[in-house]
């Protein structure tokens, strides 16, 4: 028994092999490579440019630029603007596709479809909206009599612009999360409420919410760690621009990095925003774990 | 005055009808039990008096007021649920504090209320407590206080013990019994058990396919039964029928032949099917010359402390007998019983309907 | 079996025919693939790269992309041990960063070789001088710019508005000769939707003028430039080899950009290049200044809507004082990786001599196509400066031209006052100096950390040692 367990437990590993090797050569070396770069000057276009250690030098530069300070408010910004807009349309739509109305399940699966188109795509459907002067968008609006807006090429739209692609892209996450928690929700509690005659108000802000709102954290959650890494949108959209009024996180590291080829600097700029996630990771579960002992 | 009164009241769902009809009055305090096996509407009638479904025909009246079209919430009704619906996020005083919330009462009455049920229920301890910190039988008297504090004008109850285990089921049942005594509020209470329907009813009401069978006292539903199907479903065991054929006076089948009692009078007409109906208890063991003996082989034997259950094969009919433990015979034996002719129960075969008066 | 006779023997025909040529198939199984830019200066060469295969028996594929980007593309190639391309799309401004990594092939000693075959002296110095770097040719030109500006020449011409312009600013209407002559233009054809343009009713706003605006890979600064250098300005001081774009010319430069805003379409900030020259090609604007690789679309009714409504005029670009001053160049141009091997890199200069040579360029202008010319005798020909009016001005600004920025930081300089100008523009930094000065003080940090020596190398023009 012994000997069969241990021989088991060999081609066990041996079928994880390529999975841990993958993994190891897409994640972890580049990750361990990265950590490596982000304490050396390294220009990849400059071949003249030495290629030192520089020890934190990388780091300071970083946390002293106003450009990144900017960059992380922007990121947090557009994070706050998609993600509450997202909880509150996910929220109602997923109250709406559950009903048992006709048509709602088709309604449900065609909802599903941006998800599932690559953000450049996304970008690309958005920039044919968005485009000035022979844009969708400012076409249909000025059928309606409306003046054309300079979506992507005015510093009070262009991160509208963004978190509006966003929305519709990554509402139907929220929607679907929340679609599915609802109807795991017993239904006999609402037919209690429907008995003693609590209102529907208070139905969905005291029974409801209360018992959707594990599952909305950790929708939020996802929708944050994705906020943080938004990228291809913005790289189609706007890159950064006008002004730097998108010029998020990840736009930096770009820039840094595939711009300016400082891949030094963009290295630890990543290192840097890995460890605002992993802050906001734990920060998150400590939270959870509070609410689950409460 | 009655408490509910339904009238010819009818469920359709789309084309099908699941409810057919259901005449019903219950009187002010009084309990009654809705009781049948699964799928024969009688938790759709309980969900039509609450007003979770609506009514497709016939009249619902609630303390002398047509309800059909009027919401749960005014009906002046409490329902406690198979599976509790408490709300799981509340401790047990929000649970009750949220059915209480639609009355807006003061703060000092809701308290006073909360209080009041929560000693007659036995839940002091456990008002700050989650209902996933419960127990089965905790939460069951949870769902009550919910609707208890209410102070409903009707109690409605959906199979409450059926989530329980079995010994718990009987302490649970203790207590309802014990609170209705001590409330004195109607209660429409739906099971499949007949033992709960039995202990706890004043009135029993039996289902069958959307239709009623039979309403009655216990004592009457047991003692009388009007059809076959409510003979086998009260009593446990259930009642032995056996199919004959009325012959000159005499009901006959393979190896049994008795004369028709004569309480049946001319009921029983020569050449018709008549099933005989006869409770376990009232088979007895006789000497092989007593009157009225038959020859009957033991084929299983159950001891259960008191008394025995004797599976016995006559003529290639089964009987069930229950005889003082005493009296118990093993399998294999021929032993010799005798129907008590007094709890004979007739019923015509075709209709299944009671041939007694 | 029919099909491979007729292969055969129309393999042998063609041996027959070329004779002296099948001799010529020197590069008989070299494959080149050139990383290039999806523009007229490669688009019009892609589709006839069969008869350079047929003559020499090469095997060329021409990848295309877009501009923005394509640097990157190019610099990760450059920084490969085993590259898969041999030929590159180089815009000038480029060649010090390729110069300096030795990325590029030196064609100097070619260039001298071929200088008959290639008619080194047609071409127009500053065209071949925009691809040195520290005196040596890194590559050749394919389509060589100026900056100069376009205008609605129907509507300068117009006499109702002749009149309306000249009693307004006391002069008469012309093509501006000083940047505030551009602005009053620009405001003067600045009109709503409703008003009245040279008798008749619009049905949309029209705009006085249209530039590149957007931060994305640094347009504004493509306009910019040119503009900060017709005030006499220069991107780097002599001295310390540092940045001078925050000077007087650069300040006056990015001011009479923040005006004319008022002028442009709502949209400004997000004007590309292309969607800027839109905005001129449709006739939708009055003026627009830019690179000379679009114009000859305004030529044409196929690409544009323009001479259809109305007639296309260009000029010189206005300058500080109204006094000529140096235009600016640019050249696109085919380089060779100089990591290919012996061979390939014969092929890839034989392949750059046939679709740069002059034959070619006439035979592109004859077509109609949008290759900026650069052989003089091309740009003086009577019968295509009729066809092509502003040969004339791209002809004439070149004797007083200096070239584009060829810094090895270019990269850093276009992207760095991209959004610095674009911020400026967009009212999210005060003044014009603030923007610069924000701009040189990134640049010079990352300047500074170099021998002063280095720095002066690199912004030296030295000249072109095929002139010797």
């Amino acid at each position: 028994m012994a000997y069969i367990r241990k021989r088991n437990r060999r081609i066990f590993l041996i079928f994880l092999l390529p999975a841990i090797l993958v993994l190891f050569l897409t994640t972890i070396y580049p990750m361990i490579y990265a950590g490596y770069l982000s304490f050396r000057s390294y220009d990849l276009a400059k071949l003249f440019v030495p290629r030192v250690f520089v020890g934190w030098a990388n780091y300071r530069e970083i946390l002293s630029s106003s450009e990144f300070l900017h960059s992380l408010v922007v990121t947090f910004k557009l994070m706050a603007m998609t993600l509450s807009v997202q909880l509150v349309l996910g929220v109602g739509i997923a109250l709406l596709v559950v009903q048992k109305l006709p048509g709602m399940p088709l309604a449900r699966t065609l909802l599903m479809i941006p998800m599932m188109i690559s953000p450049v795509i996304v970008g690309l459907v958005w920039l044919f909206l968005y485009f000035p002067e022979l844009g969708y968008l400012n076409y249909f609006l000025s059928l309606a009599g409306i003046d054309a807006i300079p979506w992507i090429s005015s510093t009070n739209w262009a991160l509208w612009a963004i978190a509006i692609a966003d929305i519709w892209q990554w509402t139907p996450f929220v929607m679907m999360g929340t679609a599915a928690a609802l109807q795991s929700l017993s239904p006999e509690p609402y037919e209690a409420a429907m008995i003693d005659g609590n209102s529907r108000w208070d139905v969905f802000t005291r029974v409801t919410l209360p018992q959707l709102k594990p599952v909305l954290v950790s929708l939020m959650f996802l929708r944050a760690i994705d906020a943080f890494k938004i990228y291809d949108i913005i790289f189609v959209l706007t890159k950064g621009g006008p002004g730097d009024s998108t010029e998020v996180l990840s736009m930096f590291i770009y820039r840094q990095s595939f711009t300016f080829w400082r891949m030094g600097v963009g290295a630890a700029a990543s290192f840097v925003s890995l460890v605002i996630i992993v802050v906001l990771i734990t920060l998150f579960f400590k939270s959870l774990n509070r609410d689950q002992t409460a | 005055m009655s408490a509910i009164t339904l009238h010819n009241v009818v469920k359709k769902y789309g084309a099908v009808q699941v409810v057919h009809g259901v005449d019903l009055d219950i009187a002010e305090g009084e309990f009654v039990v809705l009781l049948g096996p699964s799928g024969c509407g009688k938790t759709t009638t309980l969900r039509m008096v609450a007003g979770l479904e609506d009514v497709s025909g016939g009249t619902l009246s609630i303390g002398g007021q047509v309800v059909n079209d009027v919401a749960p919430k005014d009906r002046g009704v409490a329902m406690v649920f198979q599976n509790y619906a408490l709300y799981p996020h509340m401790s047990v005083r929000q649970n009750m504090e949220f059915a209480l919330r639609p009355m807006k009462l003061g703060k000092a009455e809701m308290d006073r209320r909360i209080a009041q049920t929560a000693g007659i229920l036995g839940l002091d301890a456990l008002l700050e407590r989650r209902p996933a910190q419960l127990s089965g039988g905790q939460r069951q008297r949870v769902a009550m206080g919910r609707a208890m504090v209410r102070t409903p004008k009707v109690f409605l109850f959906d199979e409450p013990l059926s989530n329980l285990d079995a010994k718990l089921r009987t302490q649970v049942r203790w207590e309802i019994g014990k609170l209705h005594q001590r409330l004195g509020t109607t209660v429409l209470y739906v099971t499949h058990d007949q033992v709960e329907a039995m202990t706890l009813a004043d009135k029993i009401v039996i289902m069958r396919d959307g239709h009623v069978e039979q309403v009655g006292t216990p004592e009457e539903v047991y003692a009388a039964p009007k059809s076959t199907f409510v003979a086998t479903f009260i009593g446990s065991p259930s009642m032995n029928m056996i199919e004959t054929r009325a012959t000159g006076g005499r009901l006959v089948a393979d190896g049994l032949s008795i004369p028709v009692p004569t309480r049946f009078g001319d009921r029983v007409k020569d050449g018709q099917e008549v099933t005989l109906g006869i409770r376990p208890i009232e088979i007895q063991r006789v000497a092989e010359n007593a009157p009225g003996a038959m020859a009957a082989r033991v084929e299983v034997t159950e001891y259960l402390g008191n008394e025995a259950l004797l599976d016995l094969r006559v003529g290639s009919h089964d009987l069930m007998a229950e005889v003082p433990a005493d009296q118990r015979a093993a399998p294999g034996e021929t032993v010799h019983v005798r129907l008590n002719e007094t709890a004979l129960h007739l019923f015509d075969t075709r209709s299944g309907r009671s041939l007694a008066q | 079996m029919t099909f491979a006779r007729t292969i055969a023997l129309s393999g042998a025909l063609a041996a027959g025919i070329a004779g002296a040529a099948s001799a010529e198939k020197q590069f008989e199984g070299v494959e080149l693939k050139m990383l290039a830019i999806g523009d007229t200066s490669v688009t019009r060469l892609a589709p006839i790269v069969g008869e350079f295969e047929e003559m020499t028996g090469a095997k060329v594929q021409i990848d295309m992309f877009p501009y923005p980007g394509l640097i990157d593309k190019i610099v990760i190639e450059a920084s490969a041990n085993n590259p898969s391309y041999q030929l590159m799309w180089v815009d000038s401004p480029w060649v010090g960063v390729l110069g300096e990594s030795g990325a590029l092939e030196d064609l100097t000693d070619w260039v001298k070789r071929d200088a008959e075959e290639i008619h080194l002296d047609d071409i127009i110095p500053i065209q071949l001088q925009e691809n040195t770097w520290q005196g040596r040719l890194l590559a050749f030109p394919a389509s060589g710019m100026i900056w100069h500006v376009n205008y609605r020449k129907d509507l300068f011409e117009n006499p109702d508005e002749m009149a309306a312009f000249k009693e307004k600013y006391g002069y008469d209407l012309a093509p501006a000769q000083t940047w505030d002559q551009f602005i009053d233009i620009a405001e003067f054809f600045t009109r709503k939707a409703g008003d009245t343009l040279a008798g008749k009713t619009l049905e949309k706003d029209f705009y006085g003028n249209a530039q590149a605006y957007s931060r994305v890979a640094g347009a504004i600064t493509h306009d910019f430039f040119p503009i900060m250098r017709s005030f006499g300005g220069q991107y780097w001081d002599d001295e310390t080899g540092l940045c001078a774009i925050d000077r007087e010319p650069g300040v006056k430069a990015a001011e009479v950009m923040k005006e004319l805003v008022a002028y442009n379409p709502p949209d400004y900030l997000g004007l590309m290049w292309d969607i800027r020259t839109g905005y001129m090609e449709r006739g939708e604007v009055a003026q627009s200044g830019y690179w000379s690789v679009r114009t000859v679309r305004l030529t044409n009714p196929e690409e544009a809507v323009l001479p259809t409504i109305g007639e296309a005029g260009y000029a010189a670009s206005p300058t500080g004082d109204g006094n000529p001053a140096d235009t600016m160049t640019g050249a696109l141009s085919f380089g060779i990786n100089s990591k290919a091997s012996d061979r390939e890199k014969e092929a890839a200069w034989a392949f750059i001599k046939w679709g740069t040579s002059r034959d070619m360029m006439r035979r592109f202008a004859e077509a109609g196509s949008g290759v900026s010319q650069f052989h003089k005798s091309i740009l003086s020909d009577p019968d295509l400066q009729q066809k092509y009016p502003y040969y004339k001005v791209l002809l004439e600004t070149q004797d007083r031209a200096q070239r584009r920025i060829f810094h090895p930081f270019y990269a850093d300089v276009e992207e760095i006052f991209g959004v610095e100008l674009n911020k400026y523009m967009a009212g999210e930094t005060a003044s014009a100096q603030e923007a610069l000065t924000n701009g040189c003080t990134k640049i010079n940090t990352r300047l500074k950390v170099f021998p002063l020596d280095m720095r002066q190398r690199w912004i030296a023009d030295v000249p072109a040692a095929i002139f010797d």
